[in-house]
């Protein structure tokens, strides 16, 4: 405050350093450094193949710009019904996931049953299994040879229903794969909510279903949010199952944008599917975080 | 004194499996009256109270509240209601809507609903606070709501389980007496569960207090305090000092002491007696010979620990009489007001 640029410590009568060297412009010096690895991560990983993902998009054989890409994805037959089937594949898998999820997760919070203890201690025996494998079982179970397919065939003479390479396959690979991550969340959402909010509940009259509606319910919905953004994310994205177990067509958009792009050597209508699949994951995204900031306020 | 009675509790019994439970529960609160079950954390009182309330299925034994048994019903269906120790808003309603919903469960009218609630935050001192989240109220601000959502159920018996055991002295202080306010002005039935002892003295109608699953004594708060029936009693409220001495034909013998007391007690005994109770002479005159070891002054009353053959003593005197004792001064002590126990019903 004296105008001096160098001011004595009190105790000791040194100077101090200039500002440069402070231990606030250090720590924060210091920050940055180990923040560095991150953004870099994200630069080279996510933020630079981006761009060059929609600079690829937009540029036909001859290399120069043109929708042509993007007008192929949405007028081809076979790359349109593709599209058509994995957005349907997925909000069919989402619904059932999370309606199972959460049926699961209000039993296992409400249930002081010997099967409850039981799905508690299993339930999330799928996420330790890789999916290649996962993958491989389902075949062994449900495929045209598989378990069900031989056991069936004690009762009846009749062909065994299409499970693997149809949608009724990738539709439980999805749920085998998504419901122990959703219970997860749900049940630390659902128990979370103290017995005393519903005891209060139940004191002021409400019944179970009220206490549904009105308690448990509302309490958890942030939740059930964050579990239907990744599901969401997780299906649309997934590529393991829809590669192994999917039809040939119409195929799973991680699918085809492989075939695209490793066996007919389209890079840019690979790259288009590649930016059309992010800006729906972005969407789902935007929705995702608007609430959380409607939550915060 | 005729007042109906409008809890009544027969022969409960409930017993977890960890052993820990109440046996044998009888008791009955008046309309209008507010009862206080008082005890160390695990002597059951909580029990009662849930049971009463409908959370908890007892093992044997009736609760009837207006003479009719409620033990069938559950808690949606119980014309009580509780107040909890935890602040159990929910924290995704307004105030407004945290009042209102066990009125709308009740389909009562929009408009009347509007009125009661507006009534029940003026009764608890938040007048205005409608639309506010219980998040953006204080703890103390929060129980208030409780209280009020309770007291619009127009409960046949009010159940407190701990409410103000999570807020500070002060704050607590300041509520204890609002209720007190809010219980003579709705002449409401309470029963009202705390381990603190000053709180139930201060509060309460009459004071139940519980050990190990039992009651040990029910009774005003004056009688409980100068009378304490058992020793666990005379140990739980207030303070005291127990002396071990040895009665015979009529007398106490304390060290070198002797006391008189009832003939009917023999063996060895403890002496119960109230800090306040404890007088001093000179160490000329007889009584139990003492040195002053410490004076502490505490406000307007100081607390004089003594030294004796039979342990340590505390005294409390008003500050400008402690002034003459010094540490080190020998005295002699007298009690104004003694209990006896028998020493095996520790």
């Amino acid at each position: 405050m004296n105008g001096q640029s160098v001011t004595p410590s009190l105790p000791t009568g040194k100077s101090l350093k200039p500002s440069m060297f402070s231990r606030g412009a250090r720590r924060s010096a210091l920050g940055l450094v180990m923040v560095l690895p991150s953004f870099f991560l994200l630069l080279f990983m996510i933020v630079v193949p981006i761009f060059t993902s929609i600079q690829e998009s937009l540029k036909g054989n001859d290399g120069n710009f043109t929708w042509d890409n993007y007008k192929y994805l949405f007028t081809d037959p076979a790359m349109s019904s593709s599209i058509k089937y994995t957005i349907h594949l997925t909000v069919v898998s989402s619904i059932m996931v999370l309606v199972i999820a959460y049926l699961l997760a209000v039993f296992l919070r409400f249930s002081t049953g010997r099967l409850a203890k039981w799905i508690e201690r299993l339930y999330y025996i799928p996420m330790f299994i890789p999916s290649v494998i996962a993958t491989y079982g389902m075949i062994n179970m449900y495929g045209n040879h598989g378990w069900l397919a031989r056991i069936m065939l004690l009762f009846t003479n009749e062909p065994f229903m299409r499970i693997i390479y149809d949608y009724k396959g990738l539709l439980l690979a999805n749920l085998w794969f998504n419901i122990p991550f959703a219970t997860m969340l749900l049940s630390s959402a659902l128990s979370s909510i103290p017995n005393s909010a519903i005891e209060g509940a139940k004191d002021v009259g409400a019944g179970k279903i009220q206490i549904f509606i009105r308690i448990i319910l509302p309490l958890s919905f942030k939740s059930m949010l964050v579990a239907a953004t990744f599901v969401v994310m997780g299906v649309i994205g997934s590529f393991t199952a829809p590669f192994l177990i999917g039809p040939n067509a119409p195929q799973v958009l991680g699918v085809a944008m492989q075939q695209q792009f490793s066996v007919y050597f389209e890079t840019g209508i690979a790259s288009a599917c590649a930016v059309f699949m992010f800006a729906i994951c972005s969407l789902v995204g935007y929705f995702y975080i608007r609430s959380m900031m409607k939550e915060e306020r | 004194m005729t007042a109906q009675v409008q809890l009544s509790i027969q022969k409960l019994t409930k017993r977890y499996k960890t052993g820990e439970g109440v046996t044998g529960i009888s008791l009955d609160i008046k309309q209008g009256e507010l009862v206080t079950l008082l005890g160390p954390s695990g002597c059951g009182k909580t029990t009662v109270l849930r049971s009463v309330g409908g959370f908890l299925e007892p093992d044997s034994g009736d609760i009837q509240i207006a003479g009719k048994s409620v033990l069938h019903l559950p808690p949606e269906k119980r014309p009580t209601a509780m107040v909890f120790q935890s602040y159990n808003l929910w924290p995704h309603m307004t105030v407004y809507e945290n009042l209102a919903f066990g009125l709308k469960i009740r389909k009562m009218r929009k408009e009347q609903i509007r009125d009661a609630v507006e009534r029940a935050l003026q009764l608890v001192r938040l007048p205005g606070a409608e639309q506010k989240r219980p998040t953006e109220l204080s703890g103390g601000q929060q129980q208030r709501v409780a209280v009020a959502r309770a007291l619009l159920l127009e409960p046949a018996v009010l159940l407190l389980d701990e409410p103000f055991s999570a807020l500070d002295a002060k704050l607590r202080n300041e509520l204890r007496e609002e209720l007190r306010e809010i219980q003579l002005s709705t002449k409401l039935t309470m029963m009202f569960v705390t381990h603190d002892q000053e709180e139930a003295l201060s509060l309460s109608d009459r004071i139940i207090v519980m050990n190990r699953g039992n009651i040990e004594q029910s009774d005003s708060p004056q009688q409980i305090y100068d009378t304490p029936k058992s020793l666990f009693v005379a140990n739980f409220i207030g303070r005291m000092n127990m002396l071990d001495g040895i009665a015979e034909n009529g007398s106490i013998q304390i060290q070198n002491w002797e006391l008189h007391a009832s003939p009917d007690i023999s063996g060895k005994v403890v002496v119960a007696v109230r800090p306040e109770d404890v007088r001093w002479k000179d160490a000329s005159n007889p009584g139990l010979a003492a040195t002053v070891k410490q004076v502490m002054v505490l406000g307007h009353y100081a607390e004089i620990t003594l030294l004796t053959e039979a342990g340590i003593i505390r005294m409390f005197l008003p500050r400008e009489e402690a002034l003459v004792l010094s540490s080190g001064q020998s005295v002699s002590l007298t009690f104004a007001k003694h209990a006896v126990y028998p020493q095996s019903s520790v």
